[in-house]
C-alpha cells in the first residue's frame, strides 16, 4: 500500500486576533497533514476557525506563528508578491458567493487568472474551453454572470478555479447559497477532481451530506481540532 | 480578453455615472479655458515695434478734452520725432449697427499714416488713391471682412461724440497690423464738416529709434509744460495699459475663480474614482485571490482614473479649442474681446490639470488596495 505524498504540512498553527484587551484565538495550535488527491472537508460550529485555517493554507491571510508548507513551501514566509504569484498557480478557489467578475462573460470570467501567465490568446482559449467543457457550461460561454443560475454560477467559479491547472482547490462552503439539487451537482464535480484529476479539495462545510462527499472530514471546535 | 479591456470593461460598467463624470470633468475645463482666454485677452496688450515706438499725446486734463491743431509745428521740430499726424477717435456709429460700434474710427493725415503704422500692408493704388480723396477711408482687413466690404463701398456713420456724420468711400483695405480692426479718415474732412475748430483729439507722433522713444516722450511732455494746452504723451502700450490696469483686480478674480474651478474638478473625480473603487472592493479582493498583484491593481485603478480624466481633457479642451475656432468672439462680445484665441499653453494647462487629476484620484482607491487584505475584502458584502 503506497502512502500518498503530504501536499499541504500545517504545524503549531494559532491565530490570534487582538482587538485591544481581548484576544480572540481563531486558531489554537492546529497540527495537520493533507495528502495529494484527498479531498479534505473541513466542519465545526460558526466561529471556530474553519475559514480562518482555509485562508492560510491557500495564501491569503497569515498565521501568527506556526509553519504551513504547500507542496515544501512555507507560504508564511513568502512576501505579498511572491504569494501573488505562488496563489495564482497552485491555489484555484471557490467562494459561497461566487463572486464571478459581473461585467464579465463567463468565458471572460473563467480567463481572468490567464491573463496573468505568458500563454497567447489561442492557448487560453484552448484551456478556458476545456474547463467549462468539464463543467457542463460549454452552450453558456457567453453569458454574463447575472443571466445564469447560481448552481451555473458556481460551476463557472469552478472553472475559474481550474483554470490554471492548480494542485489545490480551496472551497469555502461552495453549497451554502445553491439548492440541493445544484449543491449535488457542485460537489458531484468537486469529488470528481480530487481522486481521478489528481487535485487536493479543501472543503469548508456546515452540511453533512455535503461532507459525505469527501475522502476525509476534519473537525474544528474553538479554533482546536476534535477529530 | 486583455488586460486593457477588462479595463474597459470595468470602466464602462456604469456608464451614466461615467458620461456624467465626464462631462463635468470636460465642463470645468472648457471653464478652465474659457477663463484663461479672458485674462489673457484683457491683460495682454497688443506689443510689437510699431507699438513701443509710437506715442500717444492727449491733453493733460482729459483725454475727451481737444488739443490745439497748431501744436503740431512745435511736434514736428521736438529732436526724435519722426513724424507727427493728428489722431482723432470719431467714435461714430456705423450704419447698420444698433448700440455699439465694434471698430474705431480715427481722423489723421494720409500723409504721415505710412510712417505711423509702418507694419500696415495696402496696395500702392489704393493707398494712393486714399490720399487723393479726402473723402475716403481706408479700412481694416478684419472689419472688411466682417461686414463684407470692400473697395468702394460707401460707408456711413452717425456722430456720437462730434455732430457730424461721415460719409465716407472705402478707397483702400489694410492689413499687417497687431488690431486690423480700425477705419482711418481725413482730418481735413472731420475739420470741414465741423467748421475747422483747429483743434485735434490727440496726436500720434513716432520716434526715430526705440532707443529715443523714452526721451521723446519726456521732451514731448516738456514742450508743453505750462501752456495753454498741456500734454501727456505716452508709448502707445502705455496708452493701452492705461486701460488694461482696470483690469487687474479681474485678473485676481478669474484666477481666483481657475482655482475653484479646478479644485470642484479634483473633487468630482476623486469621488467617482472612490465609488467607482468601492463597489468593487469584493472584486479586486477576488482579483488579489487569483493572483493579481497590488502593482496591477494599482495599474487598473490608475488607468481607470486616467482615462476619466483625460476623456474629459479632450471632450473639454477639444471643445474649446473647436468652439472658439469657430465663434465670431468680436462679434458676440460687441468688440470686447477681438477673439478667443486658445494657444498651446492652455492645451497644456487643461490636460496638465487633468493627469493631475487622474493621479490624485487614484491615490485614495489605490491606498484601499495596499489596505486590504483578502480576507478583508471577501467578508465586505456586495
Ligand atoms: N478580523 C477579525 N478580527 C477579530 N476576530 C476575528 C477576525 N476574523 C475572524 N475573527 C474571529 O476568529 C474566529 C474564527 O473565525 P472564522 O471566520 O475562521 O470562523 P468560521 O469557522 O469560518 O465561522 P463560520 O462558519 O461562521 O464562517 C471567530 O471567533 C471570529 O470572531
Ligand atoms: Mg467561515
Amino acid at each position: 500500500m503506497d502512502i500518498p505524498e503530504p501536499i499541504v504540512t500545517v504545524r503549531n498553527l494559532s491565530k490570534i486576533y487582538a482587538q485591544g484587551e481581548i484576544q480572540v484565538t481563531a486558531l489554537n495550535q492546529i497540527s495537520l497533514t493533507i495528502a495529494a488527491g484527498e479531498f479534505l472537508t473541513l466542519m465545526g460550529p460558526s466561529g471556530s476557525g474553519k475559514s480562518t485555517l482555509l485562508h492560510i493554507i491557500a495564501g491569503v491571510d497569515r498565521p501568527t506563528s506556526g509553519e504551513c508548507l504547500v507542496q515544501g513551501v512555507d507560504v508564511t514566509q513568502l512576501n505579498e508578491s511572491e504569494l501573488a504569484d505562488w496563489r495564482n498557480q497552485n491555489v484555484g478557489f471557490v467562494f459561497q458567493t461566487f463572486n464571478l467578475i459581473p461585467v464579465l462573460t463567463a468565458f471572460e470570467n473563467v480567463e481572468l487568472p490567464l491573463l496573468l501567465t505568458r500563454l497567447g490568446s489561442a492557448q487560453r482559449r484552448r484551456q478556458v474551453e476545456a474547463v467549462l467543457d468539464l463543467v457542463g457550461l460549454s452552450d453558456r460561454m457567453h453569458h454574463l454572470p447575472r443571466q445564469l443560475s447560481g448552481g451555473q454560477e458556481q460551476r463557472v467559479a469552478i472553472a475559474r478555479a481550474l483554470v490554471t491547472d492548480p494542485k489545490l482547490v480551496v472551497a469555502d462552503e461552495p453549497t451554502g447559497n445553491l439548492d440541493s439539487r445544484s449543491a449535488q451537482e457542485v460537489l458531484g464535480l468537486l469529488q470528481s477532481l480530487s481522486r481521478p484529476a489528481g487535485k487536493t479539495v479543501i472543503m469548508v462545510t456546515h452540511d453533512p451530506k455535503a461532507a459525505a462527499f469527501g475522502s476525509r472530514s476534519i473537525h474544528l471546535e474553538k479554533g482546536e481540532l476534535t477529530r | 480578453m486583455t488586460l486593457s479591456s477588462f479595463i474597459l470593461k470595468n470602466a464602462l460598467r456604469n456608464r451614466r455615472r461615467l458620461a456624467l463624470s465626464i462631462s463635468s470633468v470636460a465642463a470645468s475645463l472648457f471653464l478652465l479655458i474659457t477663463l484663461q482666454i479672458a485674462l489673457r485677452e484683457l491683460t495682454n496688450p497688443i506689443s510689437d515695434e510699431g507699438s513701443t515706438l509710437r506715442i500717444i499725446v492727449r491733453n493733460k486734463v482729459s483725454l475727451g478734452q481737444p488739443l490745439p491743431a497748431r501744436q503740431r509745428q512745435v511736434l514736428e521740430k521736438i529732436p526724435g520725432v519722426a513724424a507727427v499726424s493728428p489722431f482723432t477717435f470719431y467714435g461714430g456709429l456705423y450704419k447698420g449697427d444698433e448700440k455699439f460700434t465694434s471698430f474705431a474710427q480715427f481722423a489723421v493725415d494720409p500723409l504721415r499714416t505710412r510712417e505711423l503704422l509702418a507694419d500696415a500692408r495696402i496696395p500702392q493704388e489704393q493707398y494712393e488713391a486714399w490720399v487723393a480723396s479726402q473723402t475716403s477711408c481706408i479700412l481694416g482687413r478684419m472689419t472688411a471682412e466682417r461686414y463684407g466690404l470692400k473697395v468702394g463701398d460707401r460707408v456711413q456713420f452717425t456722430g456720437q461724440i462730434y455732430p457730424c456724420d461721415l460719409d465716407l468711400t472705402i478707397a483702400g483695405i489694410y492689413q499687417g497690423t497687431a488690431d486690423d480692426r480700425n477705419l482711418m479718415f481725413h482730418q481735413k474732412y472731420l475739420d470741414e464738416l465741423l467748421g475747422n475748430p483747429g483743434t485735434v483729439g490727440t496726436w500720434w507722433v513716432r520716434a526715430a529709434s526705440i532707443a529715443e522713444a523714452p526721451l521723446v516722450t519726456e521732451r514731448i511732455n516738456r514742450a508743453f509744460a505750462n501752456s495753454s494746452a498741456e500734454v501727456r504723451a505716452e508709448s502707445e502700450r502705455a496708452f493701452v495699459l492705461g486701460f488694461v490696469s482696470m483690469w487687474a483686480n479681474i485678473k485676481t478674480l478669474i484666477g481666483g475663480i481657475s482655482v475653484v474651478v479646478v479644485f470642484a474638478l479634483l473633487l468630482v473625480t476623486v469621488s467617482t474614482m472612490s465609488m467607482a473603487i468601492r463597489e468593487r472592493f469584493r472584486e479586486l479582493a477576488i482579483l488579489k485571490a487569483l493572483g493579481f498583484r497590488r502593482r496591477e491593481l494599482f495599474a487598473f485603478i490608475l488607468a481607470e482614473s486616467f482615462g476619466l480624466a483625460l476623456a474629459g481633457a479632450l471632450l473639454g479642451a477639444g471643445g474649446a479649442w473647436v468652439v472658439f475656432h469657430q465663434l465670431d468672439i468680436q462679434k458676440l462680445t460687441n468688440g470686447l474681446f477681438v477673439m478667443f484665441e486658445v494657444t498651446p499653453r492652455m492645451m497644456g494647462l487643461a490636460f496638465s490639470v487633468a493627469a493631475l487629476l487622474g493621479v490624485l484620484a487614484a491615490l485614495g482607491p489605490m491606498l484601499t488596495v495596499v489596505r486590504t487584505s483578502v480576507v478583508e475584502g471577501l467578508k465586505t458584502l456586495d
